[in-house]
């Protein structure tokens, strides 16, 4: 059964599947590549404008700034304020947002599809002419404090913010995206002005729109709008050291009815030949129900309520995150629980169903992952920003098959022997 | 596998994405780090559509009653080679004697579990060994369980979803353990304050009713909970004229008919029994509600009843609903957040369910500003019962519907759950002519509703003040 799976999914990713999707890429002359997926299923368009700025270029002084950048970006333009902008937007029955993230920045746009080249058009508005008015700067931080604050409030995102922090240490994937009170207090609109220029260049972009649309009409009309931006040069880029995971165990506290409880170590980045084994690891330790952290101390043991693991696709070391969430009275069997299971599979070989399992569901959820069109368009520029080309997918899917049980164990030796924890402990 | 205690609001299913960056300041937060994927994660859990309605699909799905009562609704929809199966059943929380809350929870936790030819952990496996996944939702009127699964797999997933209707066997070690879970997920809704308050909210709107119970039940009466409660509440609601199949997919709605006959088409016919439930009260000045929290910032949630599925004030409460809170150009937004910036967030959310209807606005903020903003909001809502609205904000309005409709309908699954929350809750063919209802609506008869369901005091109010905070 898995194997007509795979067989499936195969001719899914090779071939075009049933009522989707053909897609064209472009690179401008300026250096700006413009992909489009012409997709007729629903009268919807999505578009993600990616840029290659976030907090790997941050620092703790500034942390934050990316984003920052993008909330006072969408205060207005040189041509209509913040308020007209979004009541022409929602005149398309769309929406547009601006976010920083960690290895990009993104603005993400939908609509009804009949309205694409409007959509395209708000979209170069917002990247190429923001009005960043200094009056606004205040406001925004205030509410981004706001924002930071209620992170804060929320158990399971403090204790992923402060895990991060201590595995990652000196590296800027320690930093969290919207930075802290402080950093956004240094950050001022001349740094918010500066950080737009030094990041918003042609070559650091890449438009993706994927919809009910004609790929000949959007990459027509995307030429109109961003082919004249000059290109600005190349941007210098500081080299880190690697991270390590620094094996320690920390405790915080906060008023919560839940613990929580991380525990991880540095894993590879999302182009490293040990990506798909250390995928398939995080599966089969954490993928959904059947993962083994949710059968043995959930369903099994009832030690937690929510039992996952996280792997996310980085540019630089990713993390390989193994997470509970249990009531106070069962944290400390919990984390022991947790620790046995890391160590069995670091000791014993993953059986071939239970690999297959894995794999099945990996690569399900990979093609799950891509039925909305904001989703596809997002994919398809994030492809681009992280420089893996767009065969990507296709090469991941053979290596996701190719990973056997004696890779598991490798990567389980190599990636979990330097064990960082986080316990988020109720006050 | 969880309950539902999300916002009402069916214009923003769960895995929606906010309007604009304000409210996507809620966007900033899915997009953050990793921490964000578990927040996604622990959203997705807690939630399901409580409200009911949904606008009209352009290609018609075909409906079939099988001889013992079962419904069938099948749709051909290729977006990818996947298909959604959804079983719905005419029961929910309100189906549940005031002695025994949380049994259709308990049950939508325990029917995975197992039957006698399916050990428990084996169904989960075989899902997420297809690539697929299963997910289900406890709500008052209704409880579904939903699987997506590559297209190949109809007939497993068909097959899988009529075993768990009739034969769940209640595996009794797997019943004190899930019993734990179940206590984590109320946790769970009690940390997250804009989950607890619009709990709170609907709890002190509705109750006596059952709609203002808690749909996780009480944790003494989960404590006691049996194996034999749980099995004779399954066996009197989960009977063939109760459940609603939908399939929605890459397939041939011809190849359906005889995989259900198959497999649904075998359970015994029996008439249903629902509960008899009090009658729904009205709102006024009494239904106020202060609670202390841990929060740094302050929530404050006001609900006005308003019109039950099947009636005909639906469509205007609707767009109403949209143009008071749905987007940053919406009127509480424009007012209350961006020009008076009495509130960080706000927004208004309509739940509509068969016997009663509930408009929210909820809002975070600074706790000084509890008593202004509420003023505030007052202030809009007797604007527009004074002066009405503009043709530009229904047109507007309209316009989002047919978008959050379009949007739905990308996935196999969103139209599937379009068609089972349509045929429990309401009917099929009132769902498949929403969206040109909506656009007949006149500003007019948007500004009756106004001032037919939305006074200066016949409203509830729930508080969350953070502990310590004078006010």
């Amino acid at each position: 059964m898995i194997q007509t799976t795979l067989a499936l999914l195969a001719v899914a990713l090779l071939a075009t599947p049933v009522g989707a999707a053909a897609q064209t890429r472009e690179r401008l002359d300026n250096g700006l590549i413009v992909i489009v997926r012409e997709n007729p299923v629903a009268p919807v368009v999505a578009v993600s404008l990616l840029v290659k700025m976030g907090t790997r270029w941050e620092e703790p002084a500034n942390a934050g700034i990316s984003n920052f950048v993008h909330a006072v970006m969408v205060r207005g333009t040189e041509k209509r304020s913040g308020a007209e902008l979004a009541e022409a937007i929602a005149a398309l029955g769309g929406k547009i947002t601006a976010a920083g993230d960690v290895d990009y920045s993104e603005i993400r746009a939908s609509a009804l599809s009949r309205f694409w080249r409007e959509l395209l058009g708000f979209t170069a508005e917002l990247a190429l002419a923001p009005k960043f008015s200094p009056g606004e700067v205040d406001g925004e931080r205030d509410w981004l404090v706001g924002r930071i604050q209620k992170r804060r409030d929320n158990a399971p995102a403090r204790a992923f913010d402060e895990f991060f922090a201590t595995l990652y240490g000196v590296h800027p994937y320690a930093l969290q995206v919207l930075g802290t009170p402080e950093s956004l207090g240094r950050v001022d609109h001349a740094a918010i002005v500066a950080w737009y220029r030094r990041f918003y260049r042609p070559e650091r972009m890449t438009l993706a729109v994927s919809g009910q649309v004609s790929a000949a009409e959007v990459l027509a009309e995307a030429r109109r709008l961003f082919g004249d931006l000059p290109r600005g040069g190349p941007v210098s880029e500081l080299s880190r050291p690697a991270p390590m995971s620094p094996g320690t165990r920390r405790v915080v506290e906060q008023p919560a009815q839940q613990a929580q409880i991380l525990v991880g170590g540095i894993a590879p980045s999302l182009d490293h030949p040990d990506h798909a084994a250390v995928k398939v690891l995080s599966t089969i330790l954490g993928g959904g129900m059947a993962g083994r952290l949710f059968v043995e101390l959930r369903d099994k043991r009832g030690l937690a309520y929510t039992a996952a693991a996280y792997y996310d696709p980085v540019r630089e070391p990713g993390a390989l995150v193994l997470y509970l969430g249990t009531a106070p009275g069962n944290a400390a069997k919990a984390e022991e629980a947790l620790l046995q299971e890391v160590e069995r599979v670091r000791t014993d070989p993953v059986g071939a169903d239970e690999l297959q399992r894995a794999k099945g569901y990996l690569l399900g959820r990979y093609t799950m992952d891509r039925r909305t069109n904001e989703r596809q368009a997002w994919y398809l520029a994030f492809y681009e920003v992280e420089g893996v080309g767009q065969d990507y997918a296709e090469r991941y899917r053979r290596a996701v098959e190719a990973v056997t049980p004696g890779d598991v164990l490798r990567v389980a030796r190599q990636y979990l022997g330097t064990l960082t924890t986080l316990v988020l402990r109720p006050r | 596998m969880a309950a539902s205690l999300r916002g009402p609001g069916r214009r923003s299913p769960p895995h929606a994405e906010p309007l604009t960056r304000r409210l996507a300041a809620s966007n900033a937060a899915p997009l953050l780090l990793r921490g964000g994927a578990v927040l996604l994660v622990l959203l997705l859990a807690g939630c399901a559509a409580i409200g009911g309605l949904r606008p009209g699909a352009a290609a018609k799905p075909t409906r079939e009653v099988l001889p013992n009562g079962v419904v069938l609704i099948v749709q051909e929809h290729r977006a990818s080679d996947v298909v959604a199966l959804q079983l719905w059943m005419r029961m929910g929380g309100r189906d549940e004697a005031a002695d025994e809350l949380g049994l259709a929870h308990y049950i939508e936790h325990m029917l995975f579990k197992g039957t006698p030819t399916r050990p428990p952990g084996s169904i989960d496996t075989m899902i997420e060994g297809f690539g697929g996944t299963s997910n289900a939702f406890t709500s008052y009127d209704t409880t579904h369980y939903d699987f997506v699964v590559p297209v190949e797999h109809v007939r497993e997933g068909i097959g899988l979803l009529a075993d768990l209707a009739v034969n769940a066997s209640f595996p009794p070690g797997e019943i004190e353990n899930e019993k734990k879970v179940v206590f984590e997920e109320m946790n769970l809704i009690e940390d997250d304050p804009e989950k607890f308050l619009l709990r709170r909210l609907y709890e002190l709107s509705y109750s006596p009713h059952p709609y203002g119970r808690p749909l996780l039940g009480q944790r003494e009466f989960i404590q006691t909970l049996t194996r034999d409660q749980l099995a004779q509440f399954y066996r009197k609601h989960f009977v063939p004229k109760s459940m609603v199949l939908v399939v929605v997919g890459a397939v041939d709605p011809a190849r359906v008919r005889p995989l259900v006959d198959a497999t649904f088409g075998r359970i015994a016919a029996e008439s249903p029994a629902r509960r008899a439930s009090p009658p729904v009260p009205a709102l006024d000045r009494t239904r106020r509600a202060d609670v202390a929290r841990a929060e740094k910032q302050a929530y404050l949630g006001l609900a006005w009843r308003t019109a039950p599925t099947g009636n005909e004030d639906i469509y205007a409460v609707d767009l109403l609903t949209y143009i008071l809170g749905d987007s940053p150009s919406s009127r509480l937004n424009q007012t209350v957040r961006e020009q008076q910036r009495l509130v960080a967030n706000i927004e208004a959310g309509y739940g509509a369910f068969e016997q009663a209807g509930l408009v929210t606005v909820t809002a975070r903020l600074e706790p000084a500003n509890l008593e202004k903003a509420e003023a505030a909001i007052l202030d809009v809502i007797r604007k527009v019962r004074a002066e009405g609205v503009t043709e530009a904000e229904r047109h507007r309005a309209v316009i989002t519907a047919e978008s959050s409709y379009a949007f739905d309908i990308e996935t196999a699954e969103g139209l599937a759950k379009s068609y089972g929350q349509a045929e429990t809750t309401w009917t099929l063919d009132n769902e498949l002519a929403y969206l040109a209802r909506l656009r007949g609506i006149t500003a007019a008869q948007i500004q009756a509703v106004a001032r037919k369901y939305f006074g200066d005091d016949n409203y509830a109010r729930v508080r969350f003040v953070p502990e310590g905070a004078s006010r």
